[in-house]
């Protein structure tokens, strides 16, 4: 894959991630609703335990993969400057790897209680 | 990239919002994106609470604490809609790529649900929130 996604690849790219979020926040969404009172150990054990554990890490880097392509659509169809178009471009992508670096050590630095 | 420029500058160009129809199906578009933003933009807040409730239980109760004040009450109901919103008009434009639903009227009308979805799931999330 090269790193620009274009065209085709990008459209496809957008809704393979779009699906499989969907059914993740469909499941977290029910979860929350159902749980009468969340407390800190159910918290905690629930995002510990290792499928929802690389679940939430899966989706936070189709989520990365969904805003950068969402975001470069926007910003390829407002910004018409090159010199401010590629700094936006850049900050976004940085943007999005910083992000998903943090979420990935808040993730691995959790442990299955017990 | 010189080339590029010169076919943008010829291209015909109509700013005047107020010439141009708006159908449902454009506000619901103009609305997915305005929803996309909004959600990035909130990604560093998230992760700063989800940080902050996973580090301690103490932590945890203050995060609890601070989503009952009033402007954060707010701000989530904002949130819910962006991606309440988001979330079926992307199922939306999912069917759509499928052919189903792609007849004019259909899509208009789909477009429609979609608008009216996202303010339904505000107003009950808003009972529960407040």
């Amino acid at each position: 894959m090269s790193f620009q996604a274009k065209g085709l690849q990008a459209w496809l790219w957008q809704r393979i991630t779009g699906a499989f979020m969907a059914f993740y926040i469909l499941y977290v969404s029910q979860v929350f609703i159902t749980t009468e009172q969340m407390t800190y150990q159910i918290w905690y054990t629930w995002l510990a335990h290792p499928v929802m554990n690389t679940a939430t890490g899966l989706f936070f880097l189709q989520l990365a993969i969904h805003a950068w392509v969402g975001m470069r659509d926007i910003v390829l169809d407002y910004m018409l400057d090159d010199t401010l178009r590629l700094l936006t471009l850049t900050t976004i992508s940085f943007f999005l790897i910083t992000c998903s670096l943090a979420l990935l050590r808040v993730l691995f630095s959790l442990s299955m209680p017990g | 990239m010189q080339n590029f420029n010169q076919r943008i500058n010829k291209r015909p160009k109509n700013l005047n919002l107020l010439s141009v129809k708006f159908p449902m199906s454009a506000i619901m578009s103009v609305g997915h994106r305005a929803a996309g933003i909004l959600l990035f933009l909130s990604i560093p807040y998230f992760l700063y609470l989800l940080q902050l409730s996973l580090n301690s239980e103490a932590d945890f109760v203050w995060v609890k604490e601070q989503l009952k004040s009033p402007i954060v009450k707010v701000y989530s109901l904002l949130m819910i809609w962006s991606l309440a919103h988001h979330f079926l008009a992307g199922i939306r434009y999912l069917l759509l790529d499928f052919d189903v639903g792609i007849e004019k009227h259909l899509a208009q009308k789909s477009a429609l649900i979609v608008m009216a979805a996202g303010f339904i799931i505000v107003i009950v999330f808003s009972f529960k929130i407040i």
